[in-house]
């Protein structure tokens, strides 16, 4: 049997090591002062948890206004392609343009959005990325690094402005090549807790000319290019005003999360830091007391 | 229209009228066939929208002109000028615009999409000449990226200085 016995205890030795760490640590005075530390840490996060979701709530209240007219906007800009039936073209250069920000800690946005375009570049891997934000620059530079022309940052911090959409529309042209198709990933605000990852077309001045409806319209020669570059820096703006609403709202509900567990997990350790101080308070008691018994 | 500015290059031009275009309904109602309909969308602000109104006259870069109900689709760049909006009950609302584009679509709508767009009435003229001189004084120096926007921004001034009150 002594063969048996020498192959069980090493595993039986292992079990405890483990099961000793499981275990609710002993009842001494550093782990009084471990539960302590720990309890005040948490009452810390959850302060800068519970701030954060106001800030991200006053943010997101101005972040719809803005959102909302810049619908409008884009909107208006996007009927005469929805008149003339313009139509994207599926071959040729293809430029994705993706709307994102630089700041975390909101929930599923920036990775909900890095899917969606890694879907779309499985089916074409040739297209070019221009990324705005560093967030979805980390998440894509991993598998697609080669296809990134161009990528901003210091993008989400503030209500976006038009004037960011004309640079970023600006640069793309600065760039020189001729795109055929122009695809614009965002986050679609569908309501102040869930948001949708979406793409819109810009359409490309040969788009608009080849559509079936454009000789409805009076137009000068090169007007069309001029249209073209104005209505994509209308699409960059309204997807970024969008992109914006949702990472806020989606920050929101993400502190409001951290907050309520962090609220849990305080009252979880109260309770055992209670009973913990009790216990020592106790066990110093039997000290005392089973010292003075042995004196008499 | 003696309210509207007009800067000496351009001409009132009138379009022909052509026949309501009859395309797919898209679901809202149909514009009376003596207004058109009118959405003026700023970035951060939407100054109309689907308000049927009498008459908008536009300062484009091609020359002046006034739109009204059932005018031919057209596709026109808008330069710094005043953009007049002769309301259903009469009276006739003057915007000061920094550029964009206005399309008439087919079926007497027309969309205008303008970077920024006020009242005249909220310009002082005082402001205007200051930032003229400032931007007379940039056009001449610094580097050329420097320049051509400081062209730009006088191209801008000297429009709404003419409409500044």
């Amino acid at each position: 049997m002594s063969f048996l016995r020498t192959g069980v205890r090493p595993v039986v030795q292992a079990a405890k090591a483990t099961s000793y760490r499981s275990k609710v640590p002993a009842n001494t005075y550093a782990t009084l002062r471990e539960i302590e530390s720990r309890l005040k840490s948490i009452k810390n996060i959850e302060k800068i948890t519970n701030t954060m979701k106001i800030v991200a709530s006053t943010k997101l209240s101005r972040a719809q206004r803005a959102m909302f007219e810049s619908r409008a906007y884009g909107e208006t800009s996007d009927e005469i392609f929805k008149k003339a039936e313009t139509a994207a073209s599926s071959e040729g250069n293809k430029l994705i343009i993706v709307s994102s920000s630089d700041k975390g800690l909101c929930g599923g946005i920036h990775s909900q959005i890095s899917k969606a375009v890694r879907a779309k570049l499985a089916l074409e891997p040739e297209a070019d990325l221009v990324i705005l934000g560093d967030k979805a620059k980390i998440q894509l530079a991993r598998t697609y690094a080669s296809n990134i022309v161009l990528s901003f940052n210091q993008v989400g911090k503030e209500i976006p402005t038009f004037a960011e959409a004309q640079t970023v529309a600006d640069q793309i042209f600065k760039l020189g090549k001729t795109y055929d198709s122009i695809e614009i990933f965002y986050n679609k605000f569908k309501s102040g807790i869930s948001f949708e990852p979406t793409s819109v077309p810009a359409y490309t001045e040969e788009s608009l000319k080849s559509s079936p409806n454009f000789s409805a319209y009076d137009i000068e020669e090169d007007l069309a290019q001029d249209l073209t570059e104005f209505a994509l820096a209308n699409a960059i703006y309204w997807a970024l005003a969008e992109g914006h609403a949702c990472e806020q709202s989606a920050r929101r509900s993400a502190m409001d999360n951290a907050s309520k567990n962090a609220g849990d997990m305080i009252g979880k350790y109260s309770i055992l830091y209670n009973r913990t101080r009790q216990a020592v308070i106790t066990n110093e008691l039997v000290d005392i007391i089973t010292g003075a018994s042995s004196l008499q | 229209m003696s309210a509207l500015r007009l800067v000496a290059r351009s001409a009132l031009r009138s379009r022909p009228l052509a026949a309501p275009w009859r395309g797919s309904s898209r679901g809202y109602a149909d514009v009376p066939s003596d207004k058109i309909r009118l959405n003026l969308t700023l970035p951060h602000l939407t100054v109309y929208q689907d308000v049927d109104v009498v008459q908008v006259n536009l300062p484009a870069t091609t020359g002046d002109l006034g739109v009204l109900a059932n005018h031919v689709p057209t596709v026109e760049q808008l330069r710094p000028g005043v953009v007049d909006v002769v309301e259903e009950s009469g009276s006739t609302k003057h915007f000061f615009v920094s550029g964009g584009f206005a399309v008439v679509q087919p079926g007497s709508l027309l969309s205008i999409n303008a970077i920024e767009a006020h009242p005249i009435e909220d310009f002082s003229a005082d402001a205007v000449r200051a930032q003229l001189a400032e931007a007379q004084k940039n056009a001449t120096s610094g580097s050329e990226i420097d320049q051509v926007e400081a062209k730009i921004e006088l191209e801008v001034l000297e429009a709404l200085a003419s409409v500044a009150k």
